[in-house]
């Protein structure tokens, strides 16, 4: 083991706002190692790469690159240091082609420099081979799906050399071809003595890939392990830092009748097929699967978001067509978006504003806005959420992700819905809302809420459901009970129970 | 006493109070220097009530077009078509009276519906088809004052209307110039629908995150409609009114309104990525151009060297300035804060 | 060529004009009134070039009227003033650099929106111009029309100026790296800072330039008339939107061809003669102008819907 660290972390602190989501990390990666950084989400592991690629800059603590210590980063000489990040979300110019995209990454930005053309058309066509991926470089970036943009962002971080590769989920959308190709790009990269910084969910690539494993929980770093000589449930427990079920609160009432029925339900646009799914009133069911499996989708089908092509949805055992949010709305549904800054609340907008909104209908009839009966409804849920705002007047931006989530429900259950569907509703919320957010959906489901509950969070999903839907390709793969064990859970997402099938 | 200080500088902080700050010394500066006494020993200028109503009568235009601009700013969206539409109300205004031989009344209210239609179509491509207001209001704005001209060959000009329409622009009922109610109205039922109805909750929701807004389940292409068809009718009155203070109609009426409108709605503290904003803020806005440009004409030293519209057209864009620089630094500080 | 069906969409339209023409009303392709035609709307060009820059590097000015207005004009004191007329010229763009970099400070330095920005310097701008001058013509001296060339030679010149800055700067948008740095930042600003670009100096240096190649079009137009007028560039800045939003550049940024400008702005300009040649009243011209723009725009929207839900 070589002495000095490509990179290392000395106590990173970082907030946003009220939110801390760093608290004193400190993290080393050394040459030719895969290190993976692991984590439940908002654990504040895409807080700390976009520290480590200088697309945020620390609070407090320091960065060490190749033993020296840096006064500062930015994006421009992190790439200088050889540091290259491949991106959930690929951070690619839409509008140029495959070609460009890694030239302007690759390129030295002088300014007065000749573009050669033919020459980044067959260096970028030498690096796509070299990751394998079978795209022209002619092509227009807008024109790829996610995987062939990450595909792009990987052949650009081979091309710049990068001695520290960071990988943020880089196998969540790609097919099982591109996957084994990636394994051996990122091997072929550790054997030419780079670093590699790997996040992921899937226990078994962290296995595969990984030498060590420092595991983050509530921004702080529990520990660094070596890969080899930990366990999966030892993983899971570093990373829980609990016993998994005493925290869920347990069910409060009865199942009743089927509220929701699917029939074969699928939408070409969202990449949803053949969904049939029953939920009660009063019951949870839980909907798990890996990133990209189509429960985000399948919820966009649901609430109109991109309307349904085949397929009946019932409701109440009535037939109803579902094309617009407004009229999923009038169908008693409600939808807890997953990106909740973008789309769950206006962060602009007061409290008491953002609670009502979804519920104009019903509060103000004739369209007149009255203050009074808004201030009550805000203040009602504001006490029985234990929404901590400094008033109903306060815009949503000023609270904790936890209190926005509440203020993302407060907004749906204003509505008073028959179905609830919660996307990811405690992703990059602390611990202690957390709790309460698991609280209040046990109480929705007791007064007869049916609840439709995505999330990433396995614990989650087994803690809180009383059946669990699991989907893998676009489509349901199977149900399972409330009482099923996590690799049960596991192997049905992956697909791994009958072995072979992709 | 410290949450004195701390209501001061959170009222200073808003933006309508510091554009009735700027509006009141205006006002304190030209009542000072502005008027004066003539030689037969009558008060002239400034202060007298007649300047005052000048004033007034002549913002009404703008005015209109300003309040009508921003409930669409709101949504983050912008109109350039708005003066071209003018022009066109008022050449089709002028062609229902005269060569269609209309009465007075119902000519005004086809060209209400006319102006209306205008805005349907800046909605129906906006609203409709998702394009960008930007682009597909330029369009128009070649579009409608291309019809002006077409219509009137680019020569005819529409005079002698009768004494009763006359009236709404260059007379005065109970005390005030005529047009002045309408505007009156007009903010009256703009600043209802922005800040009390549910409409208005959606034009800022839109402005805000229009992605929020359809997940909301709000009604994000009628809303949007609503702003740009409202938008082409104050468009159509303003041209009405217009019409009736100069006493003709002819295509090129309006011509480079629109710019001064969005002047003074951005001066009156409405944010051009929408969302924030108020119709107070917006009437200030056209107060603070409107005080100006005719309190620098009741200047001795500004009457000598006749550049009155000049200086104020000039004062109006260096405030446009401060209050982005001011807006931006104070922004900036939040941020940090 | 999907990529340029925009380009080619608007250059088949003016193509099927001219060719139209060359039926209809051969007259139109005598040399002289098109070599004035073309000449007269050199300037035009010239501006329109520098737009694209700026609206592909996604940002706008509609200053650029105003802009014009007091190059035309200040260069014209000089000229009057016994300056030599290179000397003039040089000024002109001096002070269209000068106003362009203020635009651009504010709005890369202090990040305000373009578009209120530019509103507000148009707005100052043309008002401090009418204070000044209380719209008084300025007459110039006999040599600084076509630059005491003759007629044809001069309007020749200003051609070839024209063309060379539309060759130019589309080479160097096409070839240069700081060109497609342009392309980079207007396509996703964020993505360009990630990759180590500096979207700031870009989208300061797009305005500067926009700013000297305005002050350059005033130069060129100053020295077709005998005098200048001050409300000469009213308009202008939305006929050079028009010109280069017609001509496939994308209001969203990141997008567009200067051909295709060209092509736009020839579109444009050719309405008028066409009308005449074709014996339509010439009331129209606007309205045209107008329902092409909307053309335009609606179909760039239907296209990229139907191409949105193929990739989708």
């Amino acid at each position: 083991m070589s002495s000095v660290p490509l990179l290392a972390f000395e106590a990173i602190e970082k907030s946003f706002g009220a939110v801390r989501a760093l608290r004193g990390v400190s993290f080393e990666l050394r040459a030719g190692e895969v290190h993976a950084l692991l984590g439940e989400n908002g654990a504040g592991k895409s807080t700390l790469i976009k520290v480590a690629t200088g697309a945020h800059a620390p609070d407090a603590g320091h960065l060490v690159i190749g033993g020296r210590r840096l006064a500062r980063l930015d994006p421009a000489s992190a790439r200088v240091h050889g540091i290259a990040c491949i991106y959930q979300q690929p951070a690619l110019f839409p509008d140029l082609t495959v070609a460009e995209n890694l030239a302007l990454r690759l390129e030295p930005p002088q300014l007065a420099r000749r573009v050669d053309r033919a020459g980044r058309r067959r260096r970028a066509a030498e690096l796509l081979q070299r990751i394998g991926a079978a795209l022209p470089p002619e092509a227009e970036v807008r024109n790829l799906s996610m995987p062939e943009q990450q595909l792009v962002e990987i052949a650009s971080a081979l091309g710049a050399g990068a001695r520290i590769v960071i990988m943020d989920e880089p196998t969540a959308s790609l097919t099982q071809r591109e996957q084994v190709r990636l394994f051996q790009t990122v091997r072929t990269l550790r054997e030419a003595g780079a670093g590699i910084i790997y996040i992921s969910h899937r226990l078994d690539e962290i296995f595969e890939l990984a030498d060590r494993v420092t595991i983050l929980r509530d921004g702080a770093s529990v520990g660094t392990r070596v890969a080899g000589e930990l366990s999966e449930a030892e993983l899971i427990r570093l990373m829980v830092g609990r016993e998994m079920n005493s925290l869920f609160p347990p069910p409060l009432g009865p199942v009743g009748d089927t509220v929701l029925e699917l029939r074969a339900v699928g939408c070409r646009a969202a990449g949803v097929r053949d969904v049939s799914l029953t939920v009660r009133a009063g019951e949870v069911l839980g909907l798990a699967g890996l990133v990209g499996a189509g429960r985000t989708e399948l919820a966009g089908v649901l609430f109109g978001l991109t309307p349904a092509d085949a397929g009946e949805i019932l409701l109440g055992g009535r037939s109803v067509t579902i094309d617009s949010p407004r009229t999923a709305l009038a169908h008693g549904l409600a939808y807890v978006p997953e990106d909740r800054r973008r789309h769950g609340v206006v962060l602009e907008l007061p409290v008491a504003q953002n609670i009502t909104l979804a519920a104009h209908r019903t509060l103000f009839p004739g369209g007149w806005l009255r203050s009074g009966v808004e201030r009550k409804l805000a203040g009602e849920f504001i006490a029985r959420f234990a929404i901590r705002t400094a008033g109903p007047g306060a815009p949503v931006a000023s609270l904790s992700g936890g209190n926005q989530q509440k203020v993302a429900l407060a907004r749906w259950l204003a509505t008073a819905p028959r179905v609830l569907i919660l996307d990811e509703p405690t992703q990059g919320v602390d611990v202690g809302a957390k709790g309460e957010i698991h609280r209040l959906i046990r109480e929705l489901a007791a007064r007869g809420l049916a609840v439709l509950l995505i999330s990433s969070d396995l614990p989650e999903i087994l803690g809180m459901s009383d059946r669990i839907g699991v989907m893998r390709g676009g489509t349901i793969a199977d149900v399972l009970p409330g009482t099923a064990a996590a690799p049960e859970v596991m192997a049905a997402a992956l697909g791994t129970a009958g072995k072979g099938a992709a | 006493m410290r949450r004195a200080g701390e209501f001061l500088r959170g009222a200073l902080r808003r933006h309508e109070v510091l554009l009735l700050l700027v509006l009141v010394v205006e006002w304190g500066l030209f009542y000072h220097y502005g008027t004066t006494v003539n030689r037969r020993g009558v008060v002239v200028g400034f202060g007298t009530l007649d300047r005052q109503f000048d004033v007034l009568r002549h913002s009404c235009e703008i005015g209109l077009l300003a309040l009508a601009l921003t409930p669409v700013i709101l949504t983050a969206g912008i109109d350039l078509s708005v003066g071209s539409l003018l022009g066109l109300c008022a050449v089709v205004f002028g062609q229902l009276w005269h060569d269609a031989g209309l009465p007075v009344g119902a000519a005004a209210g086809l060209t209400l519906v006319a102006g209306a239609l205008g805005g349907a179509v800046n909605a129906g491509l906006v609203a409709g088809l998702r394009l960008p207001p930007l682009i597909v209001t330029l369009g128009t704005y070649s579009l409608f004052r291309g019809l002006a001209e077409a219509l009137t060959r680019g020569a005819v000009t529409y005079t002698d209307f009768p004494a009763g329409f006359l009236f709404l622009g260059q007379e005065r009922w109970l005390g005030l110039p005529t047009q002045a109610w309408v505007f009156l109205v007009a903010a009256a039922a703009i600043g209802v629908l922005v800040h009390r109805t549910v409409t208005g909750r959606a034009f800022r929701v839109l402005g805000f995150a229009p992605e929020g807004a359809r997940y909301a389940g709000l009604a994000v292409g009628r809303t949007l409609a609503i702003a740009y068809v409202l938008a082409g009718t104050v468009a159509a009155a303003a041209a009405l009114i217009y019409t009736a203070r100069i006493g003709q109609a002819k295509a090129d009426a309006g011509t480079g309104y629109e710019l001064y409108a969005i002047t003074a709605v951005v001066l009156g503290g409405t944010s051009i990525f929408g969302g924030r904003g108020s119709v107070p803020g917006t009437l200030l806005g056209v107060a603070a151009i409107a005080v100006l440009k005719n309190g620098l004409a009741t200047i001795p030293a500004v009457i000598r060297l006749n550049a009155a519209e000049e200086m104020a057209g000039l004062l109006t864009g260096a405030l446009l300035l401060l209050a982005l620089a001011l807006g931006a630094l104070g922004q900036a500080g939040k941020v940090e804060g | 060529m999907r990529r340029h069906a925009r380009e080619l969409g608007v250059t088949a339209v003016l193509l099927a004009i001219l060719a139209t023409l060359a039926l209809v009303a051969p007259a139109f392709y005598q040399t002289a009134p098109l070599r004035s035609l073309l000449a007269r709307e050199a300037p035009t060009l010239v501006v329109a070039c520098g737009m694209a820059l700026v609206i592909i590097g996604r940002q706008i000015d509609i200053s650029v009227g105003s802009q014009f207005s007091v190059c035309s004009v200040a260069a014209g004191l000089l000229a009057a003033a016994g300056w030599p007329t290179a000397l003039a010229v040089a000024a002109a763009v001096a002070i269209g650099a000068l106003w362009g970099a203020i635009n651009g400070a504010l709005v890369a330095g202090l990040g305000l929106p373009s578009i209120v920005v530019t509103l507000a310097t148009m707005v100052t701008l043309r008002q401090g111009l009418n204070l000044a001058r209380q719209g008084e013509f300025v007459n110039l001296p006999d040599q600084v029309q076509w630059l005491g060339l003759s007629q044809t030679a001069g309007q020749t010149l200003i051609l070839l100026v024209a063309g060379a800055v539309l060759v130019g700067l589309a080479w160097a948008l096409r070839s240069l790296a700081a060109g497609r740095h342009i392309y980079a930042v207007g396509s996703d600003a964020e993505a360009a800072r990630l990759a180590g670009l500096r979207p700031r100096r870009v989208t300061f240096a797009v305005f500067l330039l926009l700013g000297a190649l305005t002050g350059l079009a005033a130069a060129m137009n100053l020295i077709q008339s005998p005098q200048v007028q001050p409300l000469v560039g009213s308009g202008l800045e939305l006929k050079v939107i028009a010109a280069v939003v017609i001509g496939g550049v994308a209001i969203s940024g990141g997008r567009g061809q200067l051909w295709g400008v060209l092509a736009g702005l020839l579109l444009l300009a050719v309405i008028s003669p066409a009308l005449t040649h074709l014996r339509i009243e010439a009331y129209w011209e606007k309205a045209i102008q107008g329902a092409i723009i909307l053309l335009a725009v609606v179909t760039e929207g239907l296209r990229r819907r139907a191409g949105g839900k193929g990739a989708g």
